[in-house]
This record gives C-alpha cells, sequence and structure tokens, in this order.
C-alpha cells in the first residue's frame, strides 16, 4: 500500500491564509494585533518563506490584514467582519452542498437533513445572532 | 579551464562569452553538460537555470545522476562537457565562486583523528560568510558532542554535522545531498526548522536532493525532477501536482474512464483500481467521472514521482546497458 499522501486540492499558500483567518475570527488576533511574520511561519510550519509570504498577501489583498512598514502585518478594524462576510457566502458550497450529497447518498431527504440539523446540541448555540461574538472587543480599534 | 560546448542541441553560440542579460545570468546556469564515468554517461545534457534566493527540491530515483549534477555544479568533479555558470562566471578553479558555494558530500571524508572543534576552527578560512554562532547554536540544538574524533559519529550525527556546515556556511548557493540521512524525526524538524528560518531571514539558494518528499514537499519552492540523467521538469510545486490526476474507482469504471488518457501508474486493491493519468480533467471530464462514481483527486507530489520513478525503474530493467537500479521502488 503506498502511504496516504497529503491530498489536498488546495495549495497550501490558502491552507495557511484559512488558518490564520480562524485564529482572527476565534479572537486569538483581535483587531489592531500583530499576526506572526513571514519568518515565523515559514519556521513554525517548515513551509518555505515565499508560502508563506503569499498567505499572508492573500489576507491583505482582502484588507483583513494590513502592512506597517518595518513593524509587520496588522488585523485590521473591521478584519473580522470582513471574513464573516466571506466565510457566511462560502458556507452554502463549502458545508450544505456536501451535507446535502452525503444525505442523498444515505436515501436522506432535504426534510430528514433539517430536522437532523434542529436535534442536534449544536442548534440551539446557534440561534442567538450570528454578529455577536466571543472575540474580546479591542479598545483600540 | 576551457570548456567547449559539444551537445548540439545547446543553442548558444559557440565560444561566446556570457550570453545573456544581468537578470538571466544571475544565479546558476548550465548548459548541456554532460558528465561520463568510463562509458556510462551520467548526465546527458542537463540545461537547468536555478535562480537567487530560491530552494529547489531533487527529485528522482537512485542512480539518475542528483550527486553527479549537484558535485558537477561546485566542480568538486569535472564536467565531460557543456557550460555551466555562476552569477555569469564559471566555477572552475574561481576561489571568488567557490567560497560561496557550500557542499558537504553525503559520504564526506574527514581526518579521522580530527575532532568536530579543528573542523570548525578551519571552515571560517573556506566560506566567506561564515556565521561561528549559527554554529555554535545548531551544534548545541543538534546535540553534537564537540570532543569527539569525527569517525565516531554516528549516522546521523554525521548529518547533522553537515547540516551545520551548510546552513553556518550561509553560502549563496548551498547543495544538501539527502540531509537527513540517519537523521530522527526531531532532528529532521530541526533540520527543517532551521532551514527555513535562514533562507528567510537572509535569501540563498537552496538545491536539496531528497527522496523523503512528502515531508519536505513544503519546503521548496521549484522541483527539479532528474531520469536517467535528464532533467524530467523543473516547475514550481503546484504546477507538478496539478500535472496529474489521480482517479479511483471501480475497475471498469476507472479503465472505461482513462482509456483516452495517457496512464502514468495504475494500481488495484481488490475491484478497487487507483490510476494515475497526464494533465488535469476539464471541468465537463470531472462531472463525467463523478457520474461514474469515481473519485478525482489532485495527487502528492512524491506519488507524482514515485509513479514516474516506476516507469524508471522498469525501463532500467528492460535496457541492461543501463547503470543497475540499486533499490526497490519507493512505493509498493
Amino acid at each position: 500500500m503506498t502511504p496516504p499522501a497529503p491530498r489536498s486540492d488546495r495549495p497550501i499558500f490558502l491552507e495557511l491564509a484559512d488558518r490564520i483567518a480562524d485564529d482572527i475570527l476565534s479572537g486569538a488576533y483581535p483587531p489592531g494585533s500583530q499576526v506572526p511574520s513571514t519568518t515565523e511561519l515559514s519556521v513554525h510550519y517548515r513551509i518555505n518563506p515565499a508560502t508563506a509570504g503569499k498567505a499572508l498577501n492573500r489576507l491583505v489583498d482582502h484588507a483583513v490584514l494590513e502592512k506597517r512598514r518595518g513593524l509587520g502585518m496588522f488585523v485590521t478594524a473591521d478584519g473580522p467582519e470582513v471574513l464573516r462576510t466571506q466565510r457566511q457566502g462560502e458556507l452554502l458550497d463549502s458545508y450544505v452542498a456536501p451535507l446535502l450529497a452525503e444525505a442523498r447518498r444515505l436515501g436522506m431527504t432535504t426534510a430528514d437533513v433539517v430536522a437532523l440539523l434542529q436535534s442536534h446540541p449544536g442548534a440551539a448555540a446557534a440561534t442567538s445572532p450570528t454578529h455577536t461574538t466571543t472575540a474580546p472587543a479591542e479598545a483600540s480599534s | 579551464m576551457t570548456v567547449t560546448t559539444t551537445d548540439p542541441t545547446t543553442r548558444s553560440a559557440a565560444g561566446a562569452p556570457v550570453t545573456s542579460t544581468p537578470e538571466t545570468s544571475a544565479g546558476i546556469a548550465l548548459q548541456g553538460v554532460t558528465k561520463s564515468f568510463g562509458k556510462t554517461e551520467v548526465l546527458k545534457g542537463i540545461d537547468l537555470h536555478l535562480k537567487p534566493g530560491k530552494v529547489y527540491g531533487l527529485l528522482g530515483a537512485n542512480g539518475v545522476g542528483k550527486t553527479t549534477l549537484m558535485s558537477v555544479i561546485c566542480n568538486h568533479t569535472f564536467r565531460s562537457s557543456g557550460r555551466i555558470t555562476i552569477d555569469g562566471e564559471e566555477p572552475a578553479e574561481n576561489a571568488r565562486i567557490l567560497e560561496r558555494t557550500c557542499f558537504v558530500h553525503e559520504d564526506q571524508r574527514w581526518h579521522d583523528d580530527y575532532l568536530v572543534d579543528h573542523i570548525l576552527r578551519a571552515l571560517p578560512h573556506f566560506y566567506r560568510d561564515w556565521q561561528p554562532d549559527l554554529a555554535e547554536r545548531l551544534l548545541s540544538r543538534f546535540s553534537i558532542p564537540r570532543k569527539t574524533p569525527l569517525k565516531k559519529l554516528s549516522r546521523g550525527q554525521r548529518s547533522a554535522f553537515a547540516v551545520c556546515i551548510s546552513l553556518a556556511s550561509r553560502a549563496e548557493y548551498t547543495f544538501l545531498d539527502e540531509p537527513y540521512l540517519g537523521l530522527d524525526p526531531t532532528s529532521r524538524n530541526i533540520f527543517y526548522e532551521e532551514l527555513m528560518r535562514e533562507v528567510a531571514e537572509r535569501p540563498r539558494t537552496i538545491l536539496m536532493s531528497t527522496h523523503l518528499i512528502d515531508e519536505a514537499a513544503n519546503l521548496m519552492e521549484e522541483v527539479v525532477l532528474m531520469r536517467r540523467g535528464r532533467i524530467e521538469l523543473h516547475a514550481d510545486v503546484d504546477e507538478v501536482t496539478s500535472s496529474m490526476t489521480a482517479i479511483r474507482g471501480i475497475d471498469e469504471a476507472v479503465d472505461g474512464f482513462t482509456a483516452p488518457y495517457d496512464v502514468v501508474s495504475s494500481q488495484s486493491l481488490g475491484r478497487i483500481h487507483s490510476v494515475l493519468v497526464k494533465g488535469a480533467l476539464a471541468p465537463d471530464e470531472r462531472a463525467r467521472a463523478e457520474a461514474l462514481h469515481l473519485s478525482v483527486e489532485k495527487p502528492g507530489l512524491q506519488e507524482i514521482v514515485a509513479a514516474l520513478g516506476i516507469l524508471d525503474h522498469a525501463v532500467a530493467q528492460n535496457l541492461p546497458q543501463n547503470s543497475e537500479v540499486s533499490e526497490a521502488g519507493v512505493t509498493s
């Protein structure tokens, strides 16, 4: 048997950009705070600095991070909000479509899926509006 | 020393000095480089350009000429023909260029009684940019004993010592030949970390041969894949992994679907057939595959190189004039 090779259809810089975005959404890096540098990411994840740089630049392009010359990369004031909007737009393709496809393979109807979602313990937690977050509020932003 | 280009495929004007603009003469350039040992031609016309400040993975089955290629670039081995320049200059007998290159051979021999310390004291004379502090730090991270004769170091310690020298040399052109041999996973991680720290803080060209492809794939910016003395492929890592598609499913469905494709390798497990084909699938082809319940994935770099290596081994076995195939394939 061939050992399982890492098989992601997405380039690593996208995976890394997502990981940093996850940390911004979770509040680990609130608006105005500094994210790790290219070198730190490169050493920590043992990836080529060019790849780490591409990940950071992608977030800069989306106005989630901003470069401060000589200092590094910082989360923009509305960085988390940009990410939330972006991720909500992707929810359908990334999660709902695969869920429905798997349900169809298992012979479940859409109504079955809805019932399943409502019965899940996590469903109650998600009833509060999405824009309130657990991220610590950053006064300086 | 003078070297004439004998390979008719290289189009450089005979005898012309450096042909190109400063942009293309920066870095390492090889044109029609060959190397024969007796009747065995190990390098069969290599054209290659390594740009400054990038990390290159040098991949390929055993015996395809990876070590010889590195050796010839550093002038540790004389090439038979062809042209090599480093930053536009011929490296042979050129101390100014060679002190900016570092190549510690995988089976580097030292004087038997030398201690690690002796070598460390000698090295600053060979490398213009030698970093004593970095050498100290690396030696302690790898726990290499300073007062031990080199001949008493274990395989892993010798590899770690070679890594220390290679990184602390700060050579703009650094060659690493299977630098992980004998290193345990922790030491390999230290090596990868320190390598990335070095190239991130001070970009330099690294050409590293490796068989631990999945482990090292993310370290590389570009891969150079060799087959039988030639460069088979030289591209971005992402380009290489998108140059093939892995298709998996029930045997008849897979065979039917892949019939028009160029199949590189195939494996079976019961009725499940996994096939690697050349090229990416067009969206309508992808949809057709999904309709047939086939899974379509982007293969890993190691999978691609192993598949091509199997071709290499098969060819070598059919053509006995080729040098022997010394190791079973990396896949089974």
